[in-house]
């Protein structure tokens, strides 16, 4: 099963590395970071911080998007160009089908992130700004944050289009950063339906800001390894959740 | 023939499908049953849109029957594990453009479980088989329409499987092409796999089938070997005549029961092939010139298109 898995994991990797567009939008997030540096110049105060706040929120939002933008294609895809027809008639399940197909774009994106980290690293340590154990956990609790996206993007990409996708993947990924926000006003709220309503909304959506760290970086702040551990158990348990749903949608669709 | 192992079963098998969101149910299959055994080629044909692709995906777990049951080698095509003993190859197949011909089989060999000391030398042969040991490094965006046909051969031989579905596999390819893949499945015959093959191109079926099934509308209307398809009634000959008096030919008709059809000067008359010879004396006593005798075979054609012609007049009666 593993190898099996693992196969289309590697030809899902190899269809991302042969795509032009990862490359574009990596050369993005790399320029955005320059530019923090450069606009970092026009500031007399936290030069080094804002470097590095604006260094992260390239890595996060060029991250995500590519998650978005290669994840809506990823089953739909294959389903439309009926690539899938040869591949489910061999001895693969359509769980293992999808399985690879996840892991191997999450590998990818996991990747990217890696060399825009070393990018962050080169630049921070060329302007002598610090470096240390809370960048290293934001950095890993944005790989999970990713893994979570693209699974919320093959969850959608396995019965709906491309198009539909990325409006729902993304919507989630807004509405899954406003989350805890919305729970935590609700909960002054006088209406008793209000506060239900904002908890279950709190406890149904992902809750993406538990991953966000990058405050804790950027100003040196301590952190536990139970700010790390509780997030990455909550984010693999949610994204267990999704492609199980993913899996169930997926094992009842007609290729016709 | 009928004492052969069972490679494939069906069994009153349904398929309804809704078109767009609606209630309406439309029947694809309606029942359909027939039995494909070990180590023939099997063709299923029938006129587009007739439930020969749509059979297939049942076969091959990419559709769930609505009713009736479907087995490979004993097992229910829902299952997973004995795919290991299957090929298959779609109709019109597409693959990952971004891969190289070695490439894609290297990769559909994983899938299979192909061993990894195999792999590269089962990847070498299928290249070869298939004609495209040259263009096994040339990424698949740059093969001919014919080239990706033939890889897709390759993929469904790729782990050496006991069954091969092959979806109409010889369209889009040329004359020369077509020849190598009615080869190719000839000789797949004689390592003693079993074939079953969609199409509905009758030369391909007469030249390798043993048995066929002729399926409209979504109902089996024939099911048989090909021989006693083509050899059913009584045989018959084709005898044309030049300079064949209008007397004789009219003697012939009366005597005989022939059938005749005149070109020019030519007389074509059909006959039963006992009266033969008969006829032929006839003729040259009366001062015919024989053009050609042959004996005349029933053309799949002609049985295919009087099952479509059946099934059409089903339907505008119901």
């Amino acid at each position: 099963m593993i190898g099996r898995i693992w196969a289309m994991a590697v030809n899902t990797a190899r269809e991302a590395v042969r795509n032009k567009l990862l490359y574009t939008l990596l050369f993005f997030a790399l320029i955005m970071m320059l530019f923090g540096t450069v606009l970092s110049a026009l500031s007399y105060v936290d030069r080094e911080r804002m470097v590095q706040d604006f260094a992260f929120s390239s890595i996060r939002l060029f991250s995500v998007a590519i998650a978005v933008f290669v994840g809506v294609g990823l089953i739909h895809k294959e389903v439309e160009r009926r690539t899938v027809y040869t591949i489910l008639s061999k001895p693969l399940s359509r769980a293992e089908f999808l399985i690879g197909k996840y892991t191997g774009l999450v590998l990818i994106i996991w990747l990217q992130v890696a060399i825009m980290a070393l990018f962050f690293a080169g630049v921070s340590l060329l302007l002598g700004a610090p470096l240390g154990f809370a960048h290293l956990a934001a950095l890993a609790l944005t790989a999970v944050e990713l893994a979570l996206v693209v699974a919320l993007a093959t969850l959608f990409s396995s019965f709906t289009t491309p198009l539909l996708s990325s409006f729902f993947s993304c919507g989630l990924w807004i509405a899954g950063h406003l989350t805890r926000d919305l729970r935590d006003h609700g909960a002054s709220s006088a209406s008793a339906l209000v506060r239900e309503g904002t908890t279950w909304m709190h406890r149904i959506l992902p809750d993406l800001e538990s991953f966000n760290l990058s405050l804790e970086a950027a100003h040196q702040l301590p952190v536990a390894a139970s700010d790390v551990w509780f997030p990455a158990l909550y984010g693999a348990g949610y994204v267990a959740a999704v492609l199980a749903f993913a899996v169930m949608i997926f094992e009842r669709r007609d290729f016709r | 023939m009928s004492d052969r192992a069972e490679i494939v079963r069906v069994d009153d098998l349904v398929k309804d499908v809704r078109p767009g969101f609606g209630l309406r149910v439309k029947r694809i299959l309606e029942g359909i049953s027939f039995r494909v055994r070990e180590r023939e080629i099997f063709g299923f044909i029938g006129p587009n849109g007739a439930g020969k692709t749509t059979t297939l995906k049942v076969l091959m777990g990419l559709i769930r029957a609505t009713s009736g049951r479907a087995s490979i080698l004993g097992h229910d095509v829902s299952e997973i594990s004995f795919r290991r003993q299957i090929g298959f190859l779609p109709e019109q197949p597409y693959f990952y453009d971004y891969l190289t011909g070695r490439e894609i089989l290297r990769f559909y060999s994983k899938l299979s479980g192909v061993r990894r000391e195999h792999r590269e030398r089962r990847v070498t042969e299928l290249l070869e088989l298939v004609g495209l040991t040259a263009a096994g490094n040339t990424r698949l965006r740059g093969y001919s329409k014919g080239m990706l046909q033939r890889i897709g051969v390759a993929q469904a031989l790729v782990h050496d499987p006991q069954v091969v579905f092959l979806d109409e596999p010889m369209s889009g390819l040329d004359p020369v092409g077509r020849k190598e893949v009615r080869d190719i499945i000839l000789r797949l015959r004689d390592e003693g796999k079993t074939i079953f093959m969609n199409t509905h191109i009758l030369s391909d079926v007469e030249m390798v089938c043993d048995r066929v099934a002729i399926i409209v509308n979504g109902r089996i209307r024939y099911e048989g070997a090909i021989d006693e398809f083509l050899d059913a009634g009584e045989p018959e000959a084709d005898l044309v005549f030049a300079n064949l008096p209008a007397e004789t030919a009219v003697q012939l008709e009366e005597s005989f029961g022939a059938r005749l059809r005149g070109h020019g000067d030519r007389i074509e008359l059909r006959i039963a092939e006992k009266d033969s010879s008969a006829a032929l004396r006839l003729a040259l006593d009366a001062g015919a010139v024989v053009i050609s005798a042959t004996p005349h075979r029933v053309s799949l054609e002609s049985i295919f298109l009087s099952a479509v012609n059946e099934a059409g007049a089903e339907g505008g009666a119901r």
